[in-house]
């Protein structure tokens, strides 16, 4: 930049020797290149790495060189269909859960209490700013302090019953509360681009009812942004480890993590496994939401 | 300040396949106001972005006061540029925008904004300074962005489709504006539009693009009387085409000898390009023409008048629109004057498209 | 009545249906509130009584207690880890990002932001015992590379800092990809045009445009390092000092007796630095989207 003169605004027209070279402008995107393929490779080799490379320990062998015999023993693994089955039911029951929750208010509030729908932002945020360890502390110190304080009432009860192990309900309500931010982001993205106040009221200018309004207007129009709510919590349950370890409860990342000590190969088998899985959800996901958006 | 003289010279430029610009010839002198007309991928913005600096050529050079920048960075050229839209930097106030270029060339505080100011009153603004640009509507904008570009004073100020994102009404006095303060700065300015209104009504002479060639360069009104091709007869304004017979330099056309003006096809059936202006429609109840559609539009009424399997357009002062209503059987003549005729299929995909230009 | 519709043609029946609409929506957000306030609220009020009541009685301590010694030194350390693994991984992964959007292969750039979107959520156990099996001590690239004979060993700070990048970077790409997408390329174009170089073009427009989304995605990755558990107990079990390992330990009863609040205190600590971070978020988040815009 040494041809502009600082001393006013007048530039000299004619260029300096220099900028004239024809290659000056083809050096330009040739450096520009060199230096995204660069990164690129980098990023490439990071990110490539821990997966070729578990892969290819979960595959080594030292008397066959390579066998696929670790794969072939999770399904025989002790804990693995009952944790994994525990994982997915947890995760089913908590999308119900926190569907029948925010849908409705979601709704209700942009439909007719636009007032409410800071507060509702805030709380449906404020999960994020807890970190689950946090979260878990607290439960935990419920569920000391509860049996010592309420054997009497009925609410002792409910307590031991929400910590059935076959079916922790307490798991449940805590990851409502984890999935809430994302459940909440994903709908309010999905009703925003819904114009959902037009929608219900030419519905019900054409005389539907609410119950028929909700499951054959709202919801099948708001079937990507559901879609991506339900993989998101998912996702977050069938990876959560911090609750449930604390809470002594064999969630599948809890049983990945016991059995790592005495079968290595296993779990890190299994860790390759469950980002596959999560790979294939996340592609049907947006496959789904693509063909809706085509469709529509 | 006074503007400088752009030539450009045998501008060729490929995109990937498609030619944008094919041998582009073009003298800007200095001062003058030029529009680049034509349709969407004729060439005219990437002609623009070659005087820029956004693009270079792949043949040619851009030639300012007689010294080559064709391969002169774009930082480093003496010319203001308005883009079609958002051009504005979203972070800057429209003080610290209009004086970007100053800062960037380490201009005192204090000078630039006096500058600034003095920019912001030139485009009658002067009390937005501190605003953003999303706090400002499309129009001021577009001045704001005009007021940058005019900062370092360039000598040559380019417009590539500055008032095509605008409303109709904003388009229109932003259009009176730019040519007025053009005429004040003296600055020689290229203007790319597709919009042939906007090019007559602003330019000292308009280039007709078509597929990266200039067809014809002249003053508005030889431009739309004496249209070089029929590509640009069309273009430019609306046409008549009625077919005509034609015998050396005289052509027979609704039972009228009218002389032929420009180049004469080889064969003798010809369609003649008549503007409805010179269209005479006068009542007739033995005639066979009669008027299918009229609107009204102030000061005139363009009439459909149908004769025979031929439909064509007449333009007639707004006082007669009584008297022609549709329906009404008329006698058609043209006005006596020389006229353009084409061969039957020379011109195909000339009809003005209002789109933006692509490339 | 406060319904505009736009498709009032028959306003008795639509005005009729309406108004006891008005009362249900009110009670459709019930639920929901209340469940928040009972699962969520109850144990942070717990949290909060409990940090501040030692043996039956209200005190500080807990709050002291958990601010000195090696409860500071693993609030400390996390604030570092995450400081570091947010910094670094936000300008890594807008690096990528812009890698990945100036490119002009569009394939390049799908897969990369799948990729990116899978991998900013993989986490917790799997994600330690792929590195592990890969840079750990038996890990395919130590033994392959010959790394532990060089001292390498994958269980410490720098270790975790490196695992907490392979969620962070592409949490960061997913975050600032649509911003560097609305990057106008007249913005580029109108700074060149008044002269600016490149390097000006970032540092008055460019950059400042993108600070808040910036910002808020070093924000977004102070937040999820600062809470990572599950890696870290996977992989450095206690030799790291941090403050969720910390929280984890003494809720196992690893505390003295009588000091089981400790925890609480420490979560109560954990909350008010991530509620900071968090709280510089929200405004950066507006601004650049109307910018954006």
């Amino acid at each position: 930049m040494a041809a502009l003169t600082p001393a006013g605004p007048m530039a000299p027209m004619t260029p300096p020797a220099i900028a004239a070279e024809p290659g000056g402008k083809a050096g330009r995107p040739r450096r520009i290149r060199v230096w995204r393929g660069v990164v690129l490779l980098v990023a490439a080799v990071y990110f490539l790495v821990p997966l070729i490379a578990s892969f290819t320990f979960t595959v080594k062998d030292s008397s066959k060189g390579f066998t696929l015999d670790a794969y072939g023993q999770i399904l025989s693994a002790e804990g693995f269909g009952k944790s994994l089955l525990l994982s997915l039911g947890l995760g089913v029951a908590t999308i119900v859960v926190v569907l029948l929750l925010t849908l409705p208010a979601m709704l209700a509030v942009r439909l007719g209490l636009p007032k409410l729908k800071p507060i509702l932002e805030i709380l449906c945020t404020l999960p994020l700013v807890v970190p689950p360890i946090t979260f878990v502390a607290g439960i935990t110190t419920i569920l000391q302090w509860g049996p010592d304080h309420l054997a009497d009432t009925p609410f002792f009860q409910t307590i031991i019953a929400a910590q059935n192990p076959d079916f922790p309900v307490v798991l449940v309500l805590a990851y409502v509360i984890l999935a809430l931010p994302f459940v909440y982001r994903a709908l309010d993205a999905g009703l925003g681009a819904l114009d959902a106040r037009t929608l219900v009221e030419a519905a019900r200018n054409l005389g539907a009812s609410w119950p028929h309004l909700l499951f054959r207007v709202i919801v099948p129009n708001l079937r990507s942004a559901l879609a991506s709510a339900s993989f998101l919590t998912l996702a977050l349950v069938l990876g959560e480890f911090t609750i449930a370890s604390l809470l002594h409860y064999q969630t599948f990342p809890v049983w990945i993590y016991t059995i790592s000590g005495s079968q290595a190969q296993v779990s890190v088998a299994v860790s390759v496994f469950s980002l596959l899985i999560t790979w294939l959800l996340l592609l049907a996901l947006s496959s789904a939401g693509a063909r809706q958006r085509s469709g529509s | 300040m006074n503007g400088a003289k752009v030539e450009l010279r045998g501008l060729r430029r490929n995109f990937s396949g498609t030619t944008a610009l094919d041998g582009l010839d073009l003298t800007i002198e200095p001062g003058e106001l030029i529009a680049l007309l034509g349709p969407s991928g004729c060439g005219k913005t990437t002609a623009l972005r070659c005087v820029a600096g956004f693009e270079q050529p792949d043949e040619g050079a851009v030639l300012v006061d007689g010294s080559d920048i064709t391969r002169v960075p774009a930082n480093r050229r003496d010319a203001g540029m308005v883009f079609q839209s958002y051009s504005l930097f979203p972070n800057l106030s429209i003080r610290e925008n209009v004086a970007f270029g100053l800062r960037v060339r380490k201009v005192a505080a204090a000078k630039r904004h006096a500058r600034a100011q003095e920019l912001l009153e030139l485009i009658g603004l002067p009390q937005i300074g501190e605003r953003y640009p999303h706090q400002l509507s499309g129009g001021q904008q577009q001045r704001v962005a005009l007021a940058r570009a005019l900062a370092l004073e360039p000598r040559v100020l380019l417009l590539d489709e500055p008032l095509s994102a605008l409303d109709a009404k904003v388009r229109v006095t932003l259009r009176e504006e730019i040519r007025r303060l053009q005429l004040s700065l003296g600055i020689t300015t290229i203007f790319v539009t597709h919009d042939q209104e906007e090019a007559l009504s602003m330019a000292d002479r308009v280039a007709v693009l078509r597929a990266g060639r200039l067809e014809q360069v002249a003053d508005p009104a030889t431009l739309y009387d004496r249209p070089a091709t029929a590509f640009v007869a069309e273009f430019v304004g609306t046409m008549n085409r009625i077919p005509g017979k034609l015998s050396g330099r005289t052509v027979t056309v609704l039972g009228q000898d009218l002389p032929v003006e420009g180049d004469v096809p080889a064969t003798s059936d010809v369609e003649v390009l008549v503007r409805p202006e010179t269209v005479i429609v006068t009542p007739d109840p033995s005639s066979e023409a009669m008027i299918l559609v009229s609107s009204f539009r102030g000061s005139t009424s363009r009439l459909r008048v149908q004769l025979g399997d031929l439909e064509m357009l007449a333009d007639v002062p707004g006082h007669d629109t009584v008297r022609l209503a549709p329906g009404t059987r008329v006698r058609v003549e043209l006005v006596e004057r020389p006229v353009l005729v084409s061969a039957s299929s020379d011109v195909a995909a000339a009809v003005p498209v209002p789109e933006h230009d692509v490339v | 009545m406060t319904v505009q519709s736009p498709v009032h043609t028959a306003p008795a029946a639509a005005g009729g249906g309406s108004r006891p609409k008005k009362s249900k929506s009110w009670l459709a957000t019930v639920p929901l509130l209340a469940f928040v306030v009972l699962v969520f609220g109850v144990p942070l009020v717990i949290i909060l009584g409990g940090t501040f009541s030692r043996e039956g009685t209200l005190s500080a301590a807990n709050v002291t207690d958990s601010l000195q010694g090696a409860y500071l030194t693993a609030l400390l350390g996390s604030v570092k880890l995450s400081a570091l693994v947010a910094v670094v991984g936000a300008l890594l992964g807008t690096f990528l990002a812009q890698a990945v959007v100036t490119s002009r292969f569009r394939l390049l750039r799908e897969a990369v932001l799948t990729a990116s979107g899978v991998l900013s959520n993989f986490g917790g156990i799997p994600l330690a015992f792929a590195w592990i099996a890969t840079l750990g001590n038996s890990g395919v690239v130590t033994s392959a590379l010959g790394l532990d004979s060089a001292g390498w060993s994958l269980y410490n700070f720098w270790g975790l800092a490196l695992v907490y990048l392979y969620f962070s970077i592409p949490l960061m790409v997913v975050v600032v990809v649509p911003a560097l997408d609305g990057l106008r390329p007249q913005w580029r174009e109108a700074a060149q045009n008044n002269g600016a170089n490149t390097w000006q073009y970032w540092r008055h427009v460019g950059i400042p445009v993108l600070t808040p989304t910036l910002l808020g995605g070093v924000v977004l990755l102070f937040g999820g390092a600062f809470a990572a558990y599950a890696t870290a107990a996977a992989m450095v079990g206690g030799t790291v000092p941090l403050v969720t390992l910390q929280i984890a330990n003494a809720l196992s009863g690893n505390v003295l007796i009588g000091h089981e609040n400790v925890a609480l205190a420490l979560s109560l600590d954990m909350i008010v630095v991530a509620g900071l971070v968090m709280a510089v978020y929200l405004p950066l988040q507006r601004r650049s989207a109307r910018w954006l815009r």
